[in-house]
């Protein structure tokens, strides 16, 4: 007969630890269910190479406002493709009721969503960068430290966002595309891709904006907002991520049941 | 000791506009957009015990069993595993108990072998043990065989068992089976209440829903029997069966054609219908029936073909009590 473990390895169990090395192993199932998931590819993939194209054809542009626009936009694009379509797909499936009924909470479950977005955006991104640094001559004059701190942070936020994106109680991937494109969409289109952030206002309210300014800082140019404009990219990337992180768990708390009924 | 009590728990659903249940028919009250899907529930069950939740379809066995594996938050009431308040300390009580719900799948994408020890990683048994568990798992399973296929090319019933195989990873001390046989084949639905009853004398705890009588009979020690989101019934199968006394029957075959009004004046008999070749005989005693009926043919000298007697089922028991209670 199997061993039943004691009461004190039961009581373990709802200990923080515990419950993010279980939210990393949740991450390990959504990166290797999900990443080839149609849905996954199109936005995560295809959406970047043909916003790409369409964004840069037959314009100047400076070689680091290519690398820092194509980085953003792949970062945010793959970041925010995995997240919203693992609780549908789950639903749709009918493998989150098995997952709910684990010894893990909400949070856990979407902590592990967050780090599989994190980890498949941070992949995908880092290649405009080798390419950037390969083809285009370009030097890091300051620090990849700081390029690489800002693409983590903002690989964590976009996928904080991306959970907010997963809250409607849909069974179908499909309806979830749908609202992400709406809502992602409008975001690359105020953000400053491409084009110095100057000339764009409005793009002030985009968190793109932020990682766009600290690659160019990263690539050795003037921050667009000033002495402390480093500071500030970091303070409101970190702000947004907790934001929309915290947003999302009690928004998915209110929804979760609803997934369930009849 | 108790390993569940359930103690006055409801469930309502509120219903957007525009919006239909699925069950709104059976449910047992639906105004004002409230669906009332359980009402005031309350059971216990033994440790070592299997229980069964019987019911129709919509009579609320499965939002029931939501409630009580935390994935539906009562409206009213609480529910305590083991002592603990599933919805104070879920994850404690989660790590305790195995749960197969009804439409529950596992994920296609990976093999058996892998949904196996994902289950394990998440309910952190460690490496060497979960390996150990697995196998064991699936060659008792009959799945072993097919551990490292793809579980899309798993068959409805093999799926069955490989859910059966993660609810038991972690090797809980109680098991939630929502209608765990439900459409499946006949090897599968041995294999699966073969391994319920091993697992129950090992000592785990089994609650199961099921609309299947042959399950509940064979499996069970108590039936509760819920209709409209409320427990009718709560008893052993046979103290069920015996509320149905006039479903107690003696079919009998002759070689000739018999008077059959003999047999109705009999004090034992209550009707007598008339079958090819004999009679159906719809009885009060078996034992003083089946007397009387022998007399009967010995003094005409009829000879017996065929004789049969039909015991209540707890199918027959289950109709009379919903029934009973849709008349009151």
């Amino acid at each position: 007969m199997l061993k039943i473990k004691n009461n004190d390895e039961i009581a373990g169990v709802a200990k923080m630890s515990t419950q993010l090395k279980r939210s990393f192993i949740l991450a390990k199932k959504d990166l290797r269910i999900y990443y080839n998931k149609p849905p996954v590819i199109i936005q995560g993939l295809i959406f970047p190479i043909i916003l790409f194209v369409a964004f840069t054809i037959g314009r100047q542009i400076q070689a680091y406002q290519l690398v820092s626009g194509l980085m953003a936009m792949v970062l945010f694009l793959t970041t925010t493709s995995i997240s919203p379509i693992i609780f549908p797909w789950e639903t749709m499936r009918k493998t989150m009721e098995r997952l709910i009924t684990c010894p893990i909470s909400l949070k856990t479950l979407l902590l592990g969503s967050i780090w599989s977005s994190f980890i498949y955006g941070l992949i995908f991104s880092i290649i405009p960068l080798i390419l950037g640094l390969t083809f285009l001559s370009l030097e890091i004059t300051f620090s990849f430290l700081i390029i690489i701190i800002g693409m983590m942070i903002a690989a964590l936020v976009f996928a904080s966002v991306s959970l907010i994106l997963s809250v409607p109680p849909y069974d179908t991937p499909g309806s979830t595309m749908v609202l992400t494109l709406l809502i992602k969409f409008p975001l690359l289109f105020i953000s400053p891709l491409f084009i110095p952030i100057s000339s764009l206002p409005i793009s002030v309210i985009s968190p793109l904006t932020y990682i766009i300014d600290i690659i160019n800082f990263g690539l050795g140019q003037e921050s667009a907002f000033g002495d402390y404009g480093l500071l500030l990219d970091f303070t409101v990337l970190i702000m947004i991520g907790f934001g929309c992180l915290f947003l999302a768990f009690a928004l998915h708390n209110k929804t979760l049941e609803k997934r369930f009924r009849g | 000791m108790n390993a569940i009590l359930v103690n006055n728990i409801s469930k309502h659903f509120n219903l957007s506009k525009g919006k239909k249940h699925k069950n709104l028919n059976s449910v047992s009250n639906f105004s004002s957009g409230v669906v009332r899907a359980v009402e005031n529930v309350s059971f216990s069950v033994k440790k070592g015990e299997i229980f069964g939740f019987l019911g129709p379809n919509g009579a609320g066995k499965t939002t029931t069993i939501r409630m009580m594996t935390g994935v539906l938050k009562p409206t009213t009431g609480s529910i305590e595993i083991f002592g603990e308040d599933i919805w104070k300390k879920p994850i404690l009580v989660k790590q305790i108990t195995g749960n197969v719900p009804e439409e529950a799948n596992v994920y296609i994408e990976l093999t058996g072998w892998q949904n196996l020890i994902l289950m394990g990683e998440i309910y952190g048994v460690p490496k060497e043990e979960r390996e150990f568990r697995a196998e064991s798992l699936l060659k008792k399973f009959e799945l072993y065989e097919k551990r490292d296929l793809k579980s899309r090319k798993y068959s409805k019933g093999m799926k069955q068992r490989l859910l059966l195989c993660l609810a038991l990873m972690s090797n809980p001390k109680i098991l939630f089976l929502d209608e765990p046989t439900s459409g499946l084949d006949v090897q599968s639905s041995r294999i699966i209440k073969q391994l319920i009853k091993e697992y129950n004398k090992l000592g785990t705890t089994i609650f199961l829903t099921t609309h299947d009588m042959d399950v509940a009979n064979e499996l069970c020690h108590r039936i509760a029997i819920i209709n409209k989101g409320k427990i009718i019934r709560l008893d052993t199968p046979e103290k069920l069966k015996l509320l149905t006394q006039e479903y107690q029957a003696i079919d009998c075959v002759f070689t000739d054609k018999i008077d059959t009004e003999e047999i109705e004046r009999f004090k034992s008999v209550t009707e007598v219908q008339e079958i090819k070749g004999g009679v159906h005989v719809i009885v009060k005693d078996v034992h003083k029936a089946l007397i009387d009926i022998i007399e009967f043919s010995k003094s005409h000298n009829y000879e017996f073909k065929q004789i049969n007697t039909h015991q209540p089922t707890l199918e027959d028991a289950f109709l009379k009590i919903i029934e009973r209670g849709a008349e009151n």
